[in-house]
């Protein structure tokens, strides 16, 4: 038709990758924002650098997989792998630039007015200090350092992906030729990246680089030689990891061996710093393999993720946010019965503003109850010493049926996860090792109870993970319900995931990968009739990215016939706003705040009869057709009320939100006359309001007599 | 209030399921969790006669999981059956032994009247399902192995005949010749009406039939998305038709896709689209009803309604009876002849109740002998009783199991035939079947004596047992002195089983 083929030209969507380099500039703008803590500033500008780091190793290494394999494919905004690399490189510099310069212009001298300073060249250490540094290096650094010098016996050695080393020029002593030797020495990650030393003066801190200590005692290493220079460097490899899974007979053994090869694949990126020694970098360049648009080269100290270690140093509390405490849930209170509590009506969750605790609790409680019968749940990214296994373990161990669904392809936890999964196998538990071919994504908490009445079924339904630490950093929505209609959907997911087949039909959940793509196009669709028919019409969503070309289109089509849709969208949204005739009634909205934005809201208006939906899936294609997701209604007109609200404050939200421009950047909102808004801050707010205030009770009523007037 | 947590578990043709349920006074059966998985036993059983070993491990595995998922809900009792599939094949005793060893669950082979008979007690809780007999039904069970068509005509089943044709079947059938046609829809169609044209003419001829009542897989999938039903919940049978029609040229992969289902390649879709269509155009229905209903829920039922915790409205002894007389009209052996027979012996075993002790079951099967016992003249005159008991012995009655259709038909033959000893009829009942078959022989025999004439000459016919004598009494205006002189013959070997001596005793009436 030709009407559908309008909505997919090219140049209605931005790239991906293009667009998540946005979502950085953003974290990196927090940084850039004056109003902010220091030591906050400082953090941001560590996530940034991580997530660049990610960000090569994952995206720009399949790009680079794909230009190799002479793919040749555009993507949905008709760009190819190499152009796209090209972008991303401008792009990419031009980022890393403003890290920097926010780093040294601003952030740099402002922690030099309270007091901390960050030696980054070790010639600035005065005498006292250089003789701390040098004990230090003798005592410490000394021990753990393997030098390893490259000459015609000795190849150049296999440098380790995101490592810190330090490349160095020598020169035999007493050699008339000077022939120059290439050496390296990996900065050990055995120890802490920033030492502190004594302060030049009273009362102030001092850090100095890791780096800087080894560059300042370079000599040492190499006793016969004369060091000519020696520069840090530091280099990313691709580790993407495609496991060929027909083939993988034990999906445990494969990502065990995967693992250890992630140590080894091709370089993608080289970091130097911009001062470096010209036949250094050409030896470097060559020996790793690596083309000159590859090679960034760094005003600063190499890989700022050691500022996560500064926002943690010793006092300086004033420096930063004071801790949340995540509150009570208004609904639940510690120590009782939280069965009884589910019974009476359906709870919702909204983390980290309220405490997770009720769901570790939940797990334990279903664990030493003796009407339990058996426990399900999935777990994706759960913490090692995560509360939840422990309950897990000992349930089983009292006799209930658990089957744990762990998912073994969460990247870069996969060691993490491999450990806990063992632990729980020996202890009794049905352990799924994921399922051929999908990520289970969906989270999902089965608690069976045998009651009076016959059994019953305890379900918690989630958009954040089951790990109790990261509960207190990103926003998450929660439900539990005990609604029979859910409870035999959650059964059939479970049965479903066991390798079972399919239920005959669903009762309220929408399960990826088969029916939640047509069930987000139905929704879309019905409300886009509702707008032809001439009623009012709305979407409002939270997702944290948008990039799946066919819900792209159903939007344009929805907001071409009148439907509102309005996004906030945390990262990728490769959905252009603006577009006349297109996507003129669409707003996207970005919210970066202290807390990472992660919860997912899907409301629909549907002529009155409004639906509002939660769930672990994005708009992405990878949710909706590689991976397990569970989208799930919310029902009680409460819980409605409370999740309008909280979608509401979002989209109201002025202070920590972007808002999408039609020329495809992002900007602030102008805030001159109106009121502020800031979401996270308010729901910080309301959740402490939310309790009840404690009410004296013994407090009996009493004449007070009156202190005679001296 | 008590709870019973109940697991039916069934073992089909290219599936295996587990449903769990609870029965209660308050929420009756209550389906708690149902779980499916996919082994393709009749892959095997059709083809080759044998099931392998690979997939009674296969199957084994299964059991075992769903033996732990009973444990999970601590079920207070299972029931498991095994259906057509193990039926035909060889190796099936092995099978269940190992079954047996390495799960610790007991399977039981289900003769098709017993399958059957669940399936229909699975419909029979169905409120809806007893309008509809009355206004003349038939249900069809699609199975992976068979197909079962019993016809209902004014409450009762009447008829139920199984057809070797089910989609698994037909597919193993096919497979040979896929190859060479591109759409074999044809082929499958022909395969079809062959079976469906024998079934029409000589069963269905006069039957008035409103509703088709649909069982089987894929049939779910296909009603569903019907968006046009009538309020009770069932489909124009026209509309319907028009609908397959229009997937009937679809290849597999489109008609996954419409159907939502989640094998693409799914190679039982296509015949099973033929045969319904097939089904519904011959069978000439004005509605279709799929009430979504299967095997493990007709398990359930049989389970609470044998221990008396659901009360069916039906009644399946009426069905058995019914059957029995439509059976005889069909072999014109049916008449006032048997109806008074039937009524004699009725009569006789309710007053030797404390001497036989036989119960209500017997009660029923005697009745059926009754109106079966001259069936067999349709073949030979001569050979009547032989013929007789083959008849009975290959007909299916939904509501008797195979062994009391082989009791019945024993009956039967004794009724003309002198009693064999236990000795040389031992390979095909065991020894209460047998003492049941003597009595109930011995007993009808005295009944068939009684109206010897076949001119239903008794009337207000009693029946007293006064000592070691069975006195009858009979008011008869006509003379019959055939019947008493006859009947010392007859009360032989009734005294013989029963150590009763029978009398007629005349009440003479003017």
């Amino acid at each position: 038709m030709d009407k559908e083929k309008d909505y997919l030209k090219p140049e209605y969507y931005e790239n991906r990758e293009l667009s998540w380099l946005k979502f950085n500039h953003r974290v990196l703008n927090e940084a850039r924002d004056k109003n902010i803590p220091l030591l906050e500033r400082l953090k941001f500008v560590s996530i940034t650098s991580s997530n660049l780091d990610e960000f090569f190793m994952v995206r720009v290494a399949s790009l680079k997989d794909m230009v190799h394999a002479g793919y040749k494919k555009k993507d949905i905004a008709g760009m190819t792998a190499k152009e796209q690399l090209e972008a991303i490189n401008k792009d990419t510099r031009s980022l890393v630039e403003m890290q920097y310069s926010t780093y040294t212009r601003s952030l740099v001298p402002l922690l030099h007015n309270h007091g901390i300073e960050i030696i980054s060249a070790y010639e600035e250490l005065s005498e006292a200090q250089g003789e701390y540094v040098d004990r230090y290096f003798e005592e410490t650094v000394y021990p753990v350092l393997t030098p390893m010098a490259v000459d015609a016996s000795r190849p150049f050695p296999l440098i380790r992906n995101k490592s810190l080393n330090i490349a160095a020029l020598l020169n035999k002593k007493g050699d008339k030729k000077e022939e120059l030797e290439f050496a390296t020495v990996q900065v050990p990650s055995v120890l802490s990246r920033i030492v502190q030393i004594p302060s030049s003066e009273e009362g102030q801190k001092a850090f100095i680089l890791l780096e800087q200590v080894i560059e300042r005692n370079i000599h040492r290493l190499f006793l016969n030689y004369h060091v000519v220079c020696a520069y840090p460097y530091r280099i990313m490899r691709n580790a993407d990891l495609t496991i060929d899974e027909d083939e993988a007979e034990d999906l445990l053994q494969e990502i065990q061996k995967q693992l250890k090869k992630r140590q080894w694949g091709e370089v993608i990126r080289l970091e130097v710093e911009d001062k470096v020694d010209k036949r250094l970098l050409g030896i470097l360049k060559e020996d790793l393999h690596i083309a000159q648009e590859d090679i960034f080269k760094i005003n600063g100290p190499l890989d700022l993720t050691f500022l996560m270690k500064m926002y943690g140093i010793e006092g300086e509390d004033e420096l930063r946010y004071p801790p949340y405490q995540p509150q009570r849930v208004p609904k639940i209170v510690p120590g009782e019965d939280i069965f009884e509590a589910i019974r009476k009506g359906d709870i919702l969750l909204h983390h980290p503003y309220q405490t997770f605790d009720p769901v570790v609790d939940f797990i334990r409680q279903a664990s030493v109850d003796p009407d339990v019968l058996a426990i399900k749940q999935t777990l994706y990214r759960v913490s090692g010493n995560s509360p939840i296994i422990a309950s897990l373990a000992q349930a089983a161990e009292n006799g209930k049926q658990v089957s744990v669904l762990v998912e073994l392809k969460a990247r870069f936890d996969e060691e993490n996860n491999i450990v806990w999964a063992k632990k729980l196998e020996k202890a009794g538990c049905h352990v799924i090792y994921g399922l051929v071919g999908l990520k289970t994504h969906s989270k999902i908490a089965l608690v069976v109870r045998k009651e009076e009445d016959g059994i019953r079924r305890y379900v918690h339904l989630g958009t954040g993970n089951y790990n109790d630490s990261t509960a207190k950093l990103y926003t998450d929505l929660g439900m539990f319900t005990c609604s029979e209609a859910i409870g035999e959907d959650a059964t059939a997911v479970f049965n479903m995931l066991s390798g079972y087949s399919e239920p005959p039909s669903w009762n309220k959940l929408a399960v990826a990968p088969i029916w939640l793509r047509k069930r987000f196009l139905k929704l879309i669709k019905r409300e886009m009739k509702h707008a032809q028919a001439g009623k009012e019409a709305f979407i409002r969503a939270k997702m944290n990215s948008l990039c799946d070309r066919d819900v792209i289109a159903a939007l344009y089509e929805a907001s071409a016939a009148g439907v509102q849709v309005d996004l906030v969208i945390r990262g990728i949204c490769c959905l252009r706003v603006g577009i006349p005739g297109v996507s003129e009634n669409i707003t996207v909205h970005s919210i970066v705040g202290n807390f990472l934005e992660h919860s997912r809201i899907f409301w629909f208006h549907n002529d009155g009869q409004e639906e509002i939906y939660m769930g672990s899936a994005d708009w992405m294609p990878r949710n909706l057709d590689r991976r397990v997701e569970i989208m799930f209604p919310v029902e009680n007109e409460t819980l409605m009320d409370q999740v309008r609200h909280i979608l509401g404050t979002q989209l109201a939200d002025n202070t920590k939100a972007h808002i999408l421009k039609p020329d495809g950047n992002y900007e602030k909102i102008d805030k001159r006359g109106k009121r502020l808004v800031n979401s996270q801050q308010q729901f910080c707010e309301e959740a402490r309001n939310a309790l009840p205030k404690t009410v004296n009770v013994y407090q009996d009523r009493v004449f007070i007599p009156a202190e005679p007037v001296e | 209030m008590k709870i019973t947590t109940f697991a039916a578990i069934y073992i089909g043709s290219y599936e295996v399921s587990l449903k769990v349920f609870e029965i209660s006074a308050k929420q009756k059966i209550r389906s708690i969790d149902y779980v499916r998985s996919h082994v393709e036993l009749g892959k095997d059983a059709f083809g080759k006669g044998v099931i392998g070993y690979e997939l009674v491990e296969e199957l084994c595995l299964i059991l075992k999981e769903f033996r732990t998922i009973m444990d999970g809900y601590k079920v207070d009792a299972y029931e498991a059956f095994a259906g057509n599939v193990f039926r035909n094949v060889g190796n099936a005793l092995f099978i269940l032994d190992q079954i047996r060893l390495r799960t610790k669950i007991e399977v039981t082979v289900l003769s098709n009247s017993e399958h059957r008979l669940m399936d229909y007690k699975s419909l029979a809780v169905l409120p809806k399902f007893e309008k509809m007999i009355q206004k003349g039904a038939a249900v069809v069970n699609v199975g992976g192995g068979s197909m079962q068509i019993t016809l209902f005509r004014k409450g009762t089943a009447i008829t139920t005949q199984h057809i070797e044709l089910g989609i698994m079947r037909i597919r193993e059938k096919l497979t040979k010749i896929a190859n060479m046609v591109s759409h074999y829809e044809t082929q499958i169609q022909e395969l079809i009406d062959k079976e469906l044209d024998i079934f029409k003419r000589i069963y269905l001829k006069g039957s008035e039939i409103k509703y088709i009542i649909v069982m089987g897989d894929y049939i779910g999938d296909m009603a569903k998305g019907f968006s046009k039903k009538e309020e009770d919940g069932t489909i124009e049978t026209e509309r319907f038709i028009k609908l397959l029609n229009k997937w009937y040229k679809k290849s597999t992969e489109e008609l996954s896709l419409e159907l939502n289902l989640a094998n693409e390649h799914d190679p039982l879709i296509l015949p099973s689209v033929v045969l319904y269509k097939r089904l519904s155009e011959e069978l000439n229905a004005k509605y279709i009803w799929v009430p979504g209903v299967n095997i493990c829920d007709g398990i359930v039922c049989d389970y609470a309604g044998k221990n008396r915790m659901i009360y069916f409205e039906h009644d399946f002894e009426e069905d058995v009876l019914a059957a029995a007389r439509n059976l005889a009209e069909r072999y014109q052996g049916y008449s006032s002849h048997s109806e008074a027979v039937r009524n004699m012996a009725v009569v006789i075993f309710d007053a030797m109740k404390k001497v036989h002790g036989m119960g209500k079951r017997e009660r029923l099967l005697l009745q059926v002998a009754a109106i079966l016992h001259d069936c067999g003249r349709y073949v030979s005159l001569i050979n009547q009783s032989e013929c007789s008991y083959q008849i009975i012995l290959a007909t299916e009655i939904i509501g008797m199991t195979h062994v009391e259709r082989e009791i019945v038909a024993s009956a039967v033959k004794y009724n003309s035939q002198p009693l064999q000893p236990y000795s040389s009829v031992s390979g095909s009942m065991d020894q209460e079947g047998y003492m049941v078959v003597s009595k109930l022989a011995a007993i009808l025999k005295i009944a068939n004596a009684m109206d010897r004439s076949h001119r239903q000459k008794f009337k207000n016919i009693k029946a007293s047992l006064q000592g070691r004598e069975l006195v009858i009494t009979v008011e008869s205006p006509e003379s019959i002195v055939l019947e008493k002189g006859l009947f010392p013959d007859y009360a032989n070997s009734f005294e013989e089983v029963f150590s009763v001596k029978p009398r007629i005793r005349e009440k003479k009436v003017f």
